[in-house]
């Protein structure tokens, strides 16, 4: 089965590259969608040998991630892995994200940073919490890490996910579309590293509950 | 027990909100979970315009007893709608936006290909 990496990447030129290198081991090709970055992120991209998709403005992780998945529609994808080009997630965990699917077990495949140990900031573990609560009350269903960009898409979720919001808020929507279409899941337990870098590319408080307001505000009213 | 035509009228809008979010939840276009949270929703609204004394409590709680404070209470809500409508414009021409930005994004892939 085609397996497509998609990056969404937005001023990610210090990481990019070497995020790129580590994939192409486990997947077939690399989508990098640079979502309106001011640095060198697309040329970078470029020359590590991925396929670079370019928002001439920055549009949000949500809108590059559904370009990045359209894209690998484009290409052929028979199962896309999404993860972000910041170095916070090991490259040596998708082989166990792929598992469920190429056993067809799952559809979709969620990272689990909870599910083992790692040193994870209590803000950052707050934050997350509070993510799944959101998601949990808009969805419906629980996810223990609703909110890591660290996922593997089945045939059947590539062929079926929509997403609609622009922003951080993408991550519950994926949890909606797995609900709504009835998508068998599996979570796996994922490394997570972070770093000063990671932890300054962040939402911040008040984006956390901008993200939040959507979430509840759609849910409700779609 | 005597209904106004507002008693009427109200829980039957309600009745019609919640059959179209079912009628979604058919069409696979809201979930199970979210057409729940509209049923509770509208049928809140219902409840509360055929036993107006069930939020009497609210009243006391708040003192939104005379008529002065319910115009204004009225008003708040009133403004609240209008930024609340185009909050949600706002965000539909951002969408509009994006999925411009996105197309022109894959047709260069498709170009390519």
């Amino acid at each position: 089965m085609k397996t497509i990496a998609v990056i969404p990447a937005y001023n990610e030129g210090a990481k990019v590259g070497n995020v790129i290198a580590e994939v192409s081991h486990y997947v077939d090709s690399v989508i990098v969608v640079d979502d309106g970055s001011s640095d060198d992120t697309a040329q970078i991209a470029r020359e590590a040998g991925a396929t670079v998709l370019v928002h001439l403005e920055n549009c949000g992780a949500g809108a590059a991630t559904m370009t990045g998945i359209d894209g690998a529609r484009i290409l052929g994808a028979d199962i896309i892995v999404t993860l972000d080009a910041d170095e916070q997630h090991s490259s040596d965990d998708i082989p166990s994200l792929l598992k469920p699917i190429q056993d067809d077990e799952a559809d979709i495949v969620f990272a689990n940073r909870f599910g083992r140990r790692n040193r994870i900031p209590f803000i950052r573990r707050l934050f997350n919490g509070i993510g799944n609560i959101i998601t949990f009350a808009a969805t419906g269903k629980w996810v223990n890490d609703s909110q890591c960009g660290f996922k593997a898409f089945g045939p059947l979720a590539v062929a079926q996910v929509d997403l609609r919001m622009s922003g951080y808020e993408f991550c519950t929507e994926i949890v909606r579309e797995s609900a709504q279409h009835k998508w068998r899941t599996a979570q796996i337990p994922a490394k997570v590293m972070y770093s000063e870098y990671t932890l300054a590319k962040g939402q911040s408080f008040a984006s956390g509950i901008r993200t939040a307001l959507k979430i509840l505000l759609r849910s409700f009213l779609r | 027990m005597e209904l106004t035509a507002y008693q009427i009228v109200t829980p039957l809008v309600a009745f019609v909100a919640v059959t179209y979010a079912w009628n979604l939840v058919v069409r696979q276009k809201k979930t199970l979970w979210e057409a729940l949270l509209w049923t509770v929703f509208w049928s809140g609204i219902a409840m509360i315009a055929i036993y107006p004394n069930s939020i009497d409590y609210l009243t006391a709680i708040t003192g939104i007893a005379d008529r002065e404070n319910a115009v204004v209470v009225t008003f708040l809500g009133i403004l609240f709608f209008i930024v609340f409508y185009l909050v949600i414009r706002m965000e539909n021409l951002e969408q509009r936006q994006t999925r411009v930005i996105r197309k022109l994004a894959l047709k260069d892939l498709e170009k390519k290909l």
